[in-house]
């Protein structure tokens, strides 16, 4: 009878050891980035969207003709725009383990930064730089949105 | 004990191909929209050049804008590649947690 109650002791302390090591083979999950997070996709279109807008109008509606690009026609929207890629930056900084992320915000507003310095110095901007301008702000948004969305949810 | 650690290993092998097999596919996508941008502003960057009507100087600041961009979709290549990495363990993980659930549930 003791040997019986013996080995039904043991069974149980067997069981109860697998249990703790089943447990933490299931908390166990590796992570090496971190989760997304809508609200920051969001903001990366709205601001791709407001950077596109404020290329295509000053293409299509201004001339470099009479000072019609002149940089303080366009200063608030410069100052805007960069408001949103330091919000994006500092958003992606405090993230653990985004440190992508948070490069790549570093060299889209490392990247506005000269534009709108080329702008203000040249006080003018030509059709080609608002072209060129446009497609690497619109890379690296795009960039910006892939390192996003590919996160888990 | 219902429990072959041989099958267990083949099924986490599975579970890691089957994802890296999907996030490989989402790879290659993202680094052909990415070569086919580059393609482009490249193409208008040459034309400017060869016509005189980009100056050497800003030619040389274009390509600095390339490298700043390059690296920018280097990263989203490294976040593609985590991603892979970290679904395809999680899921060998989750195929030895549910055989070591069975067999314990069998004993």
């Amino acid at each position: 009878m003791k040997k019986i109650l013996d080995i039904n002791y043991r069974r149980t302390l067997i069981s109860i050891f697998t249990l703790c090591c089943l447990l933490s083979i299931n908390s166990c999950k590796v992570t090496f980035i971190p989760d997304y997070d809508e609200t920051i996709a969001n903001q990366i279109e709205s601001t791709t969207k407001q950077i596109d807008l404020f290329y295509l109008t000053m293409l299509e509606t201004t001339s470099a003709e009479n000072n019609g690009r002149s940089y303080n026609l366009f200063t608030e929207q410069y100052i805007e725009i960069e408001v949103e890629l330091n919000s994006l930056l500092n958003k992606n900084k405090i993230r653990p383990l985004n440190e992508n992320s948070t490069k790549i915000c570093e060299n889209a507003l490392k990247l506005w930064q000269k534009y709108k310095k080329a702008h203000k110095e040249k006080n003018t901007i030509g059709d080609d730089d608002i072209v060129l301008n446009s497609k690497y702000m619109s890379s690296m948004l795009y960039s910006m949105q892939i390192a996003e969305n590919v996160k888990p949810e | 004990m219902d429990f072959d650690i041989n099958e267990v290993l083949s099924d986490m092998l599975k579970a890691v191909k089957l994802s890296v097999e999907d996030s490989w596919d989402e790879t290659k996508v993202v680094a052909n929209q990415f070569f086919e941008r580059r393609k482009e502003r490249l193409e208008l960057i040459a034309e400017l050049r060869i016509t005189g009507k980009m100056s050497q100087e800003d030619f040389e600041s274009r390509m600095e804008d390339e490298k700043l961009v390059g690296e920018a979709e280097l990263h989203a290549i490294a976040v593609i590649s985590k991603a892979m990495a970290q679904k395809a363990i999680n899921a060998a993980i989750e195929v030895l947690s549910k055989a070591v659930k069975a067999a314990i549930i069998a004993i």
